[in-house]
C-alpha cells in the first residue's frame, strides 16, 4: 500500500465537513427541483463534495507515500493543549462580567491564549505567534486604542523570528515607522472611525 | 467610429488628475511587491482592498488593476538580476534572464523584458478594448441556464489548471461554493449556516477569506522557511541591446502576446500560466532554441510579453461576463460588488466610464511602467536590502487595520486569524486556495442562476443540454476533465507548472 497521507486527511477534511453541512441543512426546506428552497443547493454541493471526498480518499490509497512532516511530541501536546486551553479560555472569559465577556471579545480571548499555548514549542512559532499578535490586535483596538493595537501586535509578532530578538532596536524602528504609517493613512487620510487613544 | 469616440471618453476618465495618480501609484505597489519576494499581486489587493472603499469605483479598479500588470514588470527585474522569481509568472523568466546576466547582458534582459511588456501591453489592451462590447452583445442573449453553465465551466477550468491534483481542486472548488452559502438566502430570506450569529447574515467576508488565505497564511509559510535572498553580483551593464538580439526577440515578443493573448482570456488562466505557455513554445519554435539553457534572449522576450498581455486580458471575463479567470480577478468582483456594480454584460453601458477609463488606464499604466521601471531599477533593486522581518509585521498591521475598517468590527479580525489558519493546513494538505476563492465568489451567482433556469424549464434538467451555447460549455467543461484524466495531459501540465 502507498498510503498518501495528505491526500487522506484531504478527503476526511471534505467529507467531514460536508457530513457537518448536510446535517445542519436539515433545518432547510428542500422545495422541488421546479421551485428550489433554501436547501436545494446546499444538497448538491454538500453531496458533490462527499463524492469527491469519496475519490480524493480512493486515490490517496495508491498515489503515496507522501507522509506529513514529523511532528515532535511536544508540538503535539501543545497543539492540543492550545486547543484545550482557547476553548477553556474563551468560556471563563464568557462568563466574566465586563470587557472579557462583552462583544466578541471572549472569542477572541480564547483565540488569543489557544495560540500562545500552542506556540510553546519552537517549531509552532511561525504558525501562532503571527496568528496571536492578530488577533490580539482585535482585542487591544478598541478599548486601548489604534497606537498601542499597533505597538503590541509588532511585538507579539516580533516574536515569531528569531533575529528580531537579536535586534530588538529594529523593532522599536518598526513600531515608529508603522505608527507613523498608519496614523498618516489610515486616520489621516482615510479617517477610520476607531479610537487613536486609549478610552479611559 | 464608436470603438474610437469610446476609448477618447475613456482617455478623458483616465487623465483626470485622480485617476492618474492612483494608476501611478498601484503601478508603483504592483512594481514594489513585484520586486519583493514572499508577497504577490493577490495579498497585496485583498489588503489594500478596504482602502479602495472611499474612492469611486473607477479609480479603485484603476489602482488595483495597476498592481496586477504592475506585479509582472516588476517581478522580472529581480528574476532577471538575483535569479529570484519575485512572482509565480516570473520563474520562467529565471532560466534564461538570470543566465543572459551571468553572461554580462543583464541590462539587454531588462530592456527587453520591460519593452516586450510594455509592446503585449498596448496590444492586449487593444484587444480587450474591441472584444469588450462584442462579447457583451453575445452575452446579452444569454439565458440563466447559460450563464449557470458558463460558471461552471469557469470552475471547471481554474481546477483544472490549478497546480496539483485536480481531483482536489474541483473539492476546494465545491468547498468555496459551499462557503458561499453561509448567509441570508437571497429568494426566502432564511438564514443558512449562520450559527444565529448576526455578523454572517451577510456572508462570510469577502475580505476576510482573501486576506487568511492569502495573506496571513503565506505570512506564515513564509517565516517557516529560512530566509534565502543572494545580493546582487556584476552590474547591470548597457540597457541598449544589440541589432541581433533585437531580431532575435522580434519574432518572440509577437508570439508570445499572442499565447499571452489567449491563455489569459481562459477562465483560470492568467499570468503564470501565460508565461509557461509561451516559454514551452519558445523553446520549441524560435530561432535560438538550440541557445536555450545558456541565456537565449528568446526565452525572455516571449514569456515576459506573454505574462503582461495575459494579466490583461484575463479582464474580458470579467468585464464581459462579471466572471473571474483567477484569484485576481474574484478580488476584482469584490471590489465591484462592495462598491454597489454588480458585475456582468450590463456593465460595459451602465458603467461607461469605468469599462474605458479602465482600459485607457491600463495603457497609460503600460508607459508610466515602463519609465518607472528602466531608469530606476537600481532603485527597485535596493528594495530587497529590506529584510522580510520587517515586511511581515508590517503586512499583519496593514491586514488588521483593513479587515477591521470593512465594518469597524473585531469579529472580522478573528474570522480572518481562522482563514489564516485553515489557509495554512490547506497548503500543509497540498489544497490549493485560489479555486476556493474563485468558487466562494461564483457560488451565489451559479445558485441564483440554477433556480431561475430551473424555474423556467419547470423543472426539467435537460435544459442544460438543448440551450446550444449552455450545451456548448458543458461539452467543453467535459472534454477538459476528461482530458485531465489521460496520463500524458495530465504529465505535461505537471511538467509546464513545476518547470
Amino acid at each position: 500500500m502507498k498510503l498518501n497521507t495528505k491526500d487522506l486527511l484531504s478527503a476526511g477534511l471534505f467529507i467531514g465537513l460536508a457530513v457537518v453541512g448536510l446535517w445542519l441543512n436539515q433545518d432547510h426546506n428542500l422545495g422541488t427541483a421546479r421551485r428550489m428552497g433554501p436547501g436545494y443547493m446546499p444538497m448538491l454541493v454538500f453531496w458533490l463534495q462527499i463524492i469527491l471526498g469519496g475519490m480524493v480518499l480512493f486515490f490517496g490509497l495508491f498515489n503515496g507515500p507522501d507522509p506529513l512532516a514529523k511532528w515532535t511530541p511536544a508540538e503535539i501536546g501543545f497543539l492540543i493543549g492550545g486547543a484545550v486551553a482557547g476553548v477553556a479560555a474563551g468560556m471563563i472569559a464568557a462568563r466574566i462580567p465586563g470587557f472579557p465577556s462583552s462583544g466578541w471579545n471572549s472569542l477572541g480571548i480564547g483565540i488569543f491564549v489557544g495560540c500562545l499555548v500552542a506556540a510553546v514549542p519552537p517549531g509552532w512559532r511561525a504558525l501562532f505567534l503571527p496568528s496571536a499578535a492578530f488577533t490580539l490586535f482585535g482585542l487591544v483596538l478598541e478599548p486601548l486604542g489604534f497606537l498601542v493595537a499597533i505597538i503590541v501586535t509588532v511585538i507579539c509578532a516580533s516574536f515569531a523570528d528569531k533575529e528580531h530578538l537579536e535586534r530588538p532596536l529594529g523593532v522599536l524602528g518598526l513600531i515608529a515607522f508603522l505608527c507613523t504609517l498608519c496614523w498618516a493613512i489610515f486616520i489621516r487620510y482615510l479617517d477610520i472611525r476607531v479610537p487613536l487613544w486609549p478610552q479611559l | 467610429m464608436d470603438l474610437i469616440a469610446n476609448l477618447a471618453h475613456g482617455f478623458g476618465v483616465a487623465l483626470t488628475f485622480n485617476n492618474l495618480l492612483f494608476c501611478l501609484i498601484g503601478c508603483i505597489i504592483g512594481t514594489a511587491i513585484g520586486v519583493l519576494p514572499g508577497i504577490g499581486p493577490v495579498a497585496t489587493i485583498s489588503l489594500l482592498l478596504p482602502i479602495t472603499f472611499g474612492q469611486p469605483a473607477t479609480t479603485a479598479i484603476i489602482m488595483l488593476a495597476g498592481i496586477y500588470y504592475g506585479a509582472q514588470y516588476g517581478g522580472s527585474t529581480t528574476a532577471i538580476l538575483l535569479n529570484l522569481p519575485g512572482e509565480v509568472s516570473s520563474v520562467v523568466t529565471t532560466l534564461e534572464g538570470y543566465k543572459m546576466a551571468r553572461k554580462g547582458r543583464a541590462g539587454a534582459a531588462l530592456t527587453v523584458a520591460a519593452v516586450a511588456s510594455f509592446f503585449a501591453g498596448c496590444v492586449s489592451t487593444v484587444l480587450v478594448a474591441a472584444s469588450g462590447p462584442l462579447l457583451t452583445s453575445v452575452a446579452l442573449s444569454f439565458g440563466p441556464a447559460d450563464y449557470f453553465s458558463l460558471m461552471l465551466l469557469g470552475l471547471i477550468i481554474s481546477a483544472v489548471l490549478a497546480q496539483g491534483s485536480v481531483v482536489k481542486s474541483i473539492g476546494m472548488v465545491v468547498f468555496g461554493v459551499a462557503l458561499g452559502l453561509v448567509g441570508t438566502d437571497v429568494q426566502t430570506g432564511q438564514q443558512r449556516f449562520t450559527f444565529g450569529i448576526p455578523e454572517l447574515s451577510d456572508g462570510i467576508g469577502f475580505v476576510s477569506i482573501a486576506m487568511g488565505m492569502f495573506g496571513i497564511a503565506e505570512i506564515i509559510l513564509n517565516l517557516e522557511r529560512p530566509e534565502a535572498r543572494s545580493v546582487m553580483s556584476g552590474k547591470v551593464g548597457s540597457l541598449m541591446m544589440t541589432r541581433e538580439e533585437v531580431s532575435r526577440a522580434i519574432p518572440s515578443v509577437l508570439r508570445g502576446t499572442t499565447v499571452g493573448s489567449l491563455l489569459g482570456i481562459l477562465p483560470g488562466g492568467g499570468a503564470a500560466l501565460a508565461s509557461f505557455g509561451s516559454y514551452m513554445m519558445e523553446r520549441k519554435v524560435s530561432r535560438g532554441r538550440a541557445e536555450f539553457g545558456t541565456g537565449a534572449i528568446e526565452g525572455v522576450a516571449g514569456p515576459e510579453a506573454a505574462n503582461n498581455a495575459a494579466s490583461q486580458t484575463s479582464f474580458i471575463p470579467l468585464l464581459t461576463l462579471g466572471i473571474p479567470a483567477n484569484a485576481v480577478m474574484a478580488l476584482m468582483v469584490g471590489a465591484l460588488i462592495i462598491q454597489g456594480i454588480q458585475p456582468g454584460p450590463r456593465m460595459v453601458e451602465a458603467q461607461p466610464d469605468l469599462f474605458w477609463g479602465l482600459i485607457a488606464s491600463m495603457w497609460l499604466g503600460n508607459l508610466m511602467l515602463l519609465v518607472i521601471n528602466l531608469p530606476m531599477i537600481g532603485l527597485w533593486v535596493k528594495l530587497l536590502a529590506v529584510p522580510y522581518r520587517h515586511m511581515y509585521p508590517s503586512i499583519l498591521i496593514f491586514c488588521a487595520i483593513g479587515v477591521y475598517s470593512l465594518q469597524n468590527n473585531v469579529f472580522d479580525v478573528y474570522q480572518t486569524v481562522f482563514f489564516g489558519l485553515f489557509g495554512y493546513l490547506c497548503s500543509k494538505l497540498r489544497l490549493e486556495p485560489a479555486p476556493m476563492l474563485i468558487g466562494f465568489v461564483l457560488g451565489p451567482m451559479m445558485e441564483e442562476h440554477l433556480r431561475r433556469a430551473m424555474l423556467l424549464s419547470r423543472g426539467d434538467p435537460m435544459v442544460f443540454v438543448q440551450r446550444p451555447i449552455s450545451a456548448t460549455m458543458l461539452a467543453i467543461g467535459a472534454i477538459a476533465l476528461i482530458a485531465m484524466l489521460l496520463p500524458n495531459i495530465r504529465k505535461g501540465k505537471d511538467k509546464a507548472l513545476q518547470e
